[in-house]
């Protein structure tokens, strides 16, 4: 019986806790007058689809794949550099690898809106706004590779050492060990760190804002934001827009939940 | 031709791994904000600030920027900002972890649930929460008034007195899942035996949390704690949704006002001094936290 009593309450937390969600989807699908009518109604009557309305009004195909294109770099360039740099911090266990990794931690701190001042002007300096996706690509794998290098390295140190010297042993190269060994054995952790880092910079905001002055090359979250000025009253359209843009996010975050929560919380306390 | 085997198969492979990722945060972490420290003694105008060849002032850029009117206000502002913020998502996290430490069904599934805030892009959430908070048709403002909590609506993000609290509330909000599962972490490695040993010794609930909960758990607290810290003074998109740092600077907070600074001002050496003060501070609690943890798992 106390049991249940459980459930109920975590049921009732949740739900109050993801009550801004549900009021997310909720407001997208209301109707202008519905929307500001007091008291307001928590469940819509006449449902009003808008998805299609606002995807072509607010180019949210042209913004959506600018934010797709800027993480998948993110992701790919976060992957190559700091899997290896991972793996090796593993093994060792020194000063040297002390100091690496105490280097690494601070730089994971530095905030974007600080750090956006002396980039902007650097990548100004190098002609590096040119090609201004790519500008924030590369500030943003600064910002992430950190967090990926401490994740991936928690579930790369899951793999016995023992499995990489037989390889060597029986005459395979260093690279050759690490690329048919260990990373078949790490797919599954580094797959969810990835993804992870795709999911931090497709809702990358100050880097892009800041960088990024062409509208067609612009990101999803510059999209929404041009939007939300000081005097903004088109709630159905924000919260539509807002919906199309996180469900993607949020179904990626429910089919993994469990590896996501596993991997944070075997690398966040390390 | 040693040369090559060396990368190949010994140490070289090791250190050439290692020295690419650290290399690239050098260059796009560690250099631009070294650069922050020299613009922020540098004279950056319109003219100069394409060039290398920049007067050099001293500290008059810091002199300047801290005799600002408003400088003292977003000081204020971003204690209070940081404050509140890491004290109710410690206490609203651990109250969670402890609930979900409990045995029922579908509690690990219900507490993973929560984490769905975390994945959330900031901007968005700080969208969803303005919102929520509107002044006329807010479901808030609805839900305060019809429990009679307040009589007369608030106006939460056009008020200068409540300003910097909607902020407060959403990144709470934002805060509240890393916080407990951190928090979850800590408590499921407290071995239950010493529980069972304090209830037969007659322990009730609260001297047991107070005097083995709390105890065992302070250095997850204490990583929390920094944790919570840093992510706070990184937080940047909940502003620009919600107020951008208005009305009248009265929710602004450091973070905001040097990216207002350098890119709405066009004030690059202003926005530079407010960013090297508030990095000295982010890695004095960083190395704090590090340090910490790190005696921790000598001990």
């Amino acid at each position: 019986m106390r049991r249940y009593l459980l459930l109920a309450i975590g049921l009732l937390l949740t739900g109050l806790y993801l009550f801004p969600l549900y009021w997310m989807y909720v407001s997208a699908l209301k109707s202008g007058r519905e929307l500001f009518s007091y008291p307001p109604r928590f469940i819509p009557h006449d449902i009003v689809w808008s998805v299609g309305r606002v995807f072509v009004q607010h180019n949210m195909a042209t913004y959506l794949s600018n934010s797709f294109l800027i993480a998948g770099g993110v992701t790919v360039i976060c992957v190559v550099l700091g899997t290896g740099a991972a793996r090796v911090l593993v093994r060792y266990r020194s000063l040297w690898v002390d100091a690496a990794l105490f280097a690494i931690l601070m730089m994971q701190v530095l905030p974007s809106s600080l750090m956006v001042t002396p980039l902007f002007v650097g990548f100004s300096e190098l002609g590096l706004l040119k090609t201004p996706r790519l500008a924030v690509v590369l500030a943003q794998v600064a910002k992430v590779m950190p967090f990926y290098i401490v994740i991936a390295r928690a579930s790369l140190a899951q793999i016995p050492q023992e499995l990489e010297d037989a390889a060597l042993v029986d005459g395979a190269s260093r690279i050759g060990a690490f690329l048919r060994i260990i990373l078949p054995l790490a797919r599954n952790g580094i797959l969810v760190t990835a993804i992870l880092v795709f999911l931090q910079s497709f809702g990358e905001y100050v880097y892009a804002r800041s960088m990024i002055s062409q509208d067609s090359l612009q990101t999803a979250t510059v999209g929404l934001s041009s939007f939300l000025g000081p005097n903004t009253s088109d709630w159905n359209g924000i919260m539509t827009y807002s919906a199309i843009y996180v469900t993607p996010i949020l179904l990626v975050f429910v089919l993994l939940q469990r590896r996501i929560v596993s991997g944070l919380t075997a690398g966040a306390l390390k | 031709m040693r040369g090559f085997g060396a990368f190949r198969d010994g140490r070289g492979f090791d250190i050439t791994l290692v020295t690419l990722a650290l290399a690239y945060l050098f260059v796009f972490a560690a250099l631009p904000m070294l650069y922050t420290v020299v613009m922020s003694l540098q004279k950056i105008d319109m003219f100069t600030l394409g060039t290398l060849n920049r007067p050099f002032v001293g500290l008059r850029n810091y002199e300047r920027v801290l005799h600002m009117p408003q400088a003292w206000r977003i000081a204020r502002n971003t204690g209070i900002f940081v404050a509140l913020s890491v004290l109710f998502q410690l206490l609203i996290g651990l109250a969670l972890a402890m609930f979900f430490q409990q045995e029922f069904p579908g509690g690990s599934t219900l507490r993973g649930l929560f984490l769905a805030g975390w994945v959330m892009p900031a901007l968005v959430v700080g969208a969803i929460w303005r919102w929520l908070l509107a002044g006329d048709f807010g479901v808030v403002n609805y839900l305060l008034a019809s429990t009679g909590i307040v009589h007369n609506h608030i106006f939460w993000i056009s008020d200068p007195h409540v300003a910097l609290y909607s902020v407060i509330i959403a990144n709470i909000w934002l805060g509240i899942p890393f916080n407990m599962l951190l928090l979850s972490v800590g408590l499921a490695a407290i071995p239950g035996d010493v529980y069972e040993a304090a209830a037969i010794d007659g322990a009730g609930r609260f001297s047991r949390f107070v005097f083995i909960t709390l105890p065992l758990m302070r250095a997850t607290l204490g990583a929390v704690v920094a944790l919570s810290i840093i992510f706070t003074m990184q937080q940047y998109d909940l502003f620009a949704a919600l107020t951008q740092g208005g009305p009248s600077n009265s929710s602004n907070v450091a973070q905001y006002w040097s990216w207002q600074l350098s890119f709405e001002t066009y004030d690059i050496s202003g926005g530079s001094v407010v960013a090297v003060l508030m990095i000295i501070v982010v890695i004095l609690v960083a190395a704090i936290y590090v340090r910490s943890t790190r005696l921790e798992q000598r001990v």
